[in-house]
């Protein structure tokens, strides 16, 4: 089993770690850095609950290997905060019950910063279509499509 | 996930060395999205994975009038949704793209990891198939080039030889009257992997189609031209009437799979629905 030596940039900061190869990247941000914003759920590439952001691409970081993000900035939930300021979309999930659980809400928003990064007036269909790859169980995903209106709104005004 | 070791090679012939060292014991590894599901699940447990993450001439996409397309094989689905000469001359192509699996993977997988894997149940290669793509196959005895018709033999198995990867995928340029469509069909909204998909594609001239590719994929075990619905669809001016055959000529003309996604009935149901649908959208003619 081989053992790698990667540099990369997590939520700006650089990062030296040496993994092994069989370490997937929600692994490495979860248990070799404590970064446990970023959630394992189906762990089969289903439910979008590990997303994060790898040199500006939303990706399921279960089904990514630490050693393969070697060199990339890598954003995270616990990047978007500003010290105790959220982040609007962070904000705008809390005002508008964007969530009930919690559990699948760090991939929700990961997927809104890259939704509204590319497009930042985005119509309902095309918010639907950026949360393909993300599942929630509980709210039935109304209240969160209104949430991301919200943040649109708010980042990018009418 | 069982232990292995992770190999960066600096190019395609060392890769293609790199392959041969140990070949029952390696596997490629592009974007790794369909890899990693297997090697969790322990279908798959090779001790060595062979990166082409550093292989810089395998990325891009280039576009020339008499060349016709090349994509580098670690394009990922999204780059190739989002490439303007594939939306101005291969709009089916960057449709399809466009809807691959969810905007996660489509991030993160590769059009040559996605044919090598050979899933039936996926997007890329019918829609290519239509196109009338290649491969283009690096290996220890240099270069080949395969259809899609070619390269893909059965249930996850491509006509890859130990020690050979795809570098590059080529389309044919482009000509006057070419038209495609590429249509799926999911059981429900929240699926990734259609159930059915049909990539149409006709050169039209005058009235008529001088030439089609017709290509049912997804419910099939590898992607299934329908060369009796190919030569009726050009035997026959566009109508409503043409079309309803046509569909029903697609339907009859392959054996679709059965399994616990659909049973052979409702695929074979699925591919003519959803052939009416697209041939009356390539010939704009309205349906009932």
């Amino acid at each position: 089993m081989s053992e790698h030596r990667i540099e990369v940039i997590i939520n700006g900061e650089p990062v030296t770690a040496r993994v092994p190869a069989r370490r997937l990247l929600s692994d490495f941000l979860r248990d070799d850095l404590g970064l446990t914003g970023t959630k394992r759920g189906c762990e089969t590439g289903i439910c979008g609950a590990c997303s994060v952001m790898v040199d500006g691409r939303l990706v399921k970081s279960c089904l990514s290997l630490a050693v393969q993000a070697d060199g990339q900035p890598i954003d995270t939930i616990e990047g978007l905060a500003d010290g105790e300021t959220l982040h609007p979309i962070q904000e705008c999930f809390i005002n508008g019950g964007g969530l009930q659980c919690g559990y699948c809400t760090p991939g929700f928003v990961m997927a809104t910063c890259a939704l509204l990064a590319a497009n930042p007036r985005p119509t309902t269909d095309e918010i639907r279509q950026a949360l393909n790859g993300n599942l929630c169980r509980c709210t039935g995903y109304t209240q969160i499509v209104e949430s991301i209106h919200h943040a649109a709104e708010k980042l990018h005004g009418n | 996930m069982r232990d292995f070791d992770f190999l960066e090679p600096a190019s395609a012939a060392e890769a293609s060395r790199m392959l041969l060292d140990e070949p029952e014991e390696s596997r490629l590894i592009a974007g790794g999205t369909a890899l990693m599901l297997g090697m969790r699940q322990r279908m798959l447990s090779p001790r060595r994975l062979i990166s082409l993450g550093r292989l810089e001439a395998l990325r891009g996409i280039d576009f020339d009038a008499k060349e016709g397309l090349r994509i580098g094989a670690l394009t990922r689905h999204a780059e190739l949704a989002a490439d303007p000469a594939v939306q101005t001359h291969y709009p089916m192509l960057a449709s399809m793209a466009a809807r691959v699996a969810n905007p996660q993977v489509r991030n993160q997988g590769t059009l040559g990891g996605n044919l090598c894997y050979a899933d039936p149940a996926t997007d890329p290669p019918g829609c290519l198939m239509a196109l009338d793509a290649q491969v283009v196959i690096q290996g220890p005895d240099g270069e080949r080039r395969l259809t899609i018709e070619a390269f893909l033999v059965d249930y996850y198995t491509t006509a890859l030889e130990p020690g050979e990867l795809i570098t590059e995928i080529r389309l044919p340029p482009p000509a006057e009257g070419d038209r495609g469509h590429y249509a799926r069909h999911l059981r429900t909204a929240a699926e990734h992997r259609p159930l059915v998909n049909l990539a149409a594609w006709v050169r039209q001239r005058g009235h008529g189609c001088e030439a089609a590719r017709l290509v049912v994929g997804a419910s099939t075990v590898v992607p299934t031209r329908v060369p009796q619905a190919e030569a009726y669809l050009m035997a026959h001016p566009p109508s409503e009437a043409t079309v309803d055959a046509t569909a029903e000529l697609i339907a009859s003309g392959i054996t679709p799979l059965s399994d616990a996604r659909g049973s052979a009935a409702y695929r074979r149901e699925m591919v003519r629905v959803i052939a009416r649908r697209s041939l009356a959208h390539l010939f704009a003619l309205p349906l009932e």
